[in-house]
């Protein structure tokens, strides 16, 4: 298979082509003459044929540099799948399940009234129930497409709103179980246009209530989810700026001459920057990277009356003629971000390319030629998907604000320690509660460089893990004078008689440097000594991206147990223990 | 003519050496009963025809196509 034609399958080739290179794909997978970087194990139980679907799953993820392997349930099966704990469904144990049926394979007769209603969400209840209780992993369930038909009378369409409620009442019970994700469908077959999205044809053919260009759609949602569920979704957004946050060429046509405004030209921009904005308040972080005079840009941030995105909404701005991948270097550096959380949007087809081939680990946007197109295109990317939002997401543009006021402080500062006394630091360690669960599994999918062993969970396991008395689960947060930083410390710590084990220990990179670490790791070990342990255990598994932390434990007095290079274990007696003096930190 | 745009059609769909009448469902890997609904979508879209599912169950080798496709008028 050519890899670069490969990777250009959009999905509009229809799905025969499709489904070929899934077969390609598939079989490449087992002999592992193709491996990718990440996995996932799915599965898909249906009220309707759900193959081609999973064709374009396993193309589109594989172009992702994502694997996945579905199991997909028999025809019509779900009831008997989901109900019946020695199911080949549970047995495959997926990490997440799509439950995909139609409104009519609920409903005991076919009439959609006031009754329905009700029975289908006690339907739909239990199997979910039954989900919950057999599996430990994800389910994923879809409201029903509220699809109006041509009106027999002249009345409303009863049957519509109908639905419409229905799918209400799905949404409202389920959209914060922490095990159980929705694809809104009505909402996707809406936005594709129901005669577009749904195909009587394929239903008479194949079983499959969709048109292909919707299986198209749907896949790309399905592997939102995914990507969302693993942790795998981007963070931050780079822009370049003439041409793509504005039209023109500020260099030449001067703050007067861009086009950025609420008429056109220049309306598309500011579409674009509306979504940029959206995104931002979501918790991405913005970065600009330009070939472009400082000042000029600058002077478009503050000055110009028109723009949405300012000066505070970025992270990172770096103008300048250097090459933009050695930029983009420093982007990630200064927010001490991996390359591959990274999307950059730039108009330039040159530019994209020289991206493409320096640092291939940033996604490229194509962006369509026509900016009015920009707003919709980078809202169906679907690189920055999450399962959830929690408080941090909402304020970490704040939180990146605060961070470059407190570097420019430190720079004021003559010492280290006059930096640190000065910054009036609290610290506060506490066990996870119910409103924590969120943040931690997010802290475990998202931690990449301060993390000591990168094991990765969901909210579902988190949240069995809080529950379990043979774990205890650490958060830390802190403030300082700048502000709430937040939560920015983990440990998930295994309970046994005379032996803790550190399982996961991992501290946002924001605040590395500030000694946030130790007051962890003294709670622990002070902890542990109380519950009367001779010894607490940990380890440290490297990564391509977690050197930073290869010598923490020894730091931490931590003596190493064995010369694995894969995995190096540690552990520290307590006999004894004394807490370390804490200069800098008031601890709560 | 329809013969040359029949064989972009099979070719973007299987793997096959040489395209002649002779291929049918019999004969050509992949082209099994699921993959003869993407078949049928392909030949909608190429020939901008639409083909009812009592057609479409017919059309299980390149022979019958052609025919047909000569029939549909297209």
């Amino acid at each position: 298979m050519d890899w670069e034609s490969f990777k250009k399958l959009k999905g509009d080739e229809g799905w025969l082509v499709i489904r070929r290179h899934a077969g390609v794909v598939s079989d490449a997978l087992r002999q592992k003459t193709l491996v990718l970087k990440h996995q996932a194990d799915i599965a898909f139980v249906s009220s309707y044929t759900v193959d081609p679907l999973a064709d374009y799953v396993q193309v589109f993820s594989a172009q992702n540099d994502l694997a996945v392997n579905s199991y997909i349930a028999p025809y019509g099966q779900f009831n008997q799948e989901l109900l019946n704990p020695q199911s080949e469904l549970y047995r495959a144990s997926p990490q997440l399940t799509f439950l995909l049926i139609e409104i009519e394979s609920l409903l005991t007769n076919d009439a959609v009234d006031e009754q329905a209603q009700s029975s289908v969400l006690s339907r739909l209840q239990g199997l979910v129930d039954a989900f919950l209780k057999n599996s430990t992993g994800i389910l994923v369930i879809n409201t029903f497409p509220a699809c109006p038909s041509w009106p027999l009378q002249v009345l409303p369409d009863q049957r519509r709103i109908l639905i419409e409620k229905l799918n209400a009442g799905i949404i409202e019970r389920y959209q914060s179980h922490p095990r159980i994700q929705i694809i809104d469908l009505d909402a996707l077959v809406a936005y594709a246009g129901c005669q577009n999205a749904l195909s009587p044809q394929m239903m008479s053919m194949a079983k499959i209530p969709f048109s292909e260009t919707f299986l198209n759609f749907l896949a790309r949602r399905i592997i939102s989810h995914i990507v969302a569920t693993l942790g795998l979704a981007r963070k931050c957004l780079v822009l370049d700026c003439d041409n793509t946050l504005w039209g023109g060429i500020i260099g030449e046509d001067g703050l007067d001459g861009i086009q950025i405004g609420h008429d056109s030209p220049g309306r598309e921009y500011l579409e674009f920057q509306k979504t940029i904005l959206e995104l931002y308040q979501q918790g991405v972080i913005l970065a600009i990277n330009s070939k472009n005079n400082k000042d000029d840009v600058m002077q478009v941030l503050n000055e110009h009356p028109q723009m949405l995105l300012r000066e505070k909404h970025f992270a990172s701005i770096l103008v300048n003629w250097d090459p933009k991948p050695q930029n983009m270097q420093k982007i990630a550096d200064q927010i001490n971000i991996g390359l591959d959380a990274m999307v950059f949007i730039d108009d330039n087809p040159a530019e994209r390319q020289m991206m493409r081939q320096s640092l291939p680990q940033v996604e490229m946007l194509e962006m369509p030629a026509d900016p009015s197109l920009f707003a919709r295109t980078l809202r169906e990317t679907g690189c920055f998907t999450r399962a959830y939002l929690t408080e941090e997401d909402k304020n970490r543009g704040q939180i990146y604000a605060a961070q470059r006021q407190r570097e420019q402080f430190q720079q004021s500062c003559a010492t280290l320690e006059d930096f640190l006394k000065s910054l009036e630091m609290v610290v506060s360690i506490h066990p996870a509660g119910k409103d924590d669960i969120k943040r931690v599994a997010q802290l475990t999918q998202r931690t990449n460089q301060f993390n000591l062993t990168t094991r990765r969970y969901t909210e579902a396991a988190i949240a069995a893990m809080a529950q379990n008395p043979s774990w205890r689960i650490y958060v830390l947060g802190l403030k300082d004078k700048f502000g709430d930083n937040g939560t920015v410390g983990l440990a998930l710590v295994e309970i046994q008689p005379k032996k803790w084990r550190v399982d996961t220990f991992l501290m946002s990179c924001r605040v590395i440097g500030r000694q946030v670490e130790d007051a962890m790791v003294d709670r622990i070990c002070r902890d542990a000594a109380k519950a009367g342990c001779i010894s607490v255990s940990a380890e440290y598994i490297p990564t391509a991206k977690n050197n930073l932390v290869a010598g923490f434990w020894d730091k931490m007095g931590f003596e190493k147990e064995n010369a694995d290079a894969k995995q190096v274990r540690y552990s520290k007696q307590l006999k004894n223990y004394q807490s370390p003096q804490f200069l800098y930190l008031k601890i709560v | 003519m329809i013969k040359d745009r029949l064989e972009v059609v099979f070719r973007q769909s299987f793997e096959i050496e040489k395209f002649t009448e002779d291929l049918s469902i019999d004969n050509v890997p992949g082209w099994d009963s699921m993959a003869h609904v993407g078949l049928i979508l392909a030949l909608q879209k190429e020939f901008a025809i639409s083909i009812p599912p009592a057609d479409a169950i017919e059309l299980t080798s390149v022979k019958n196509i052609i025919r047909y496709l000569a029939n549909r008028d297209v």
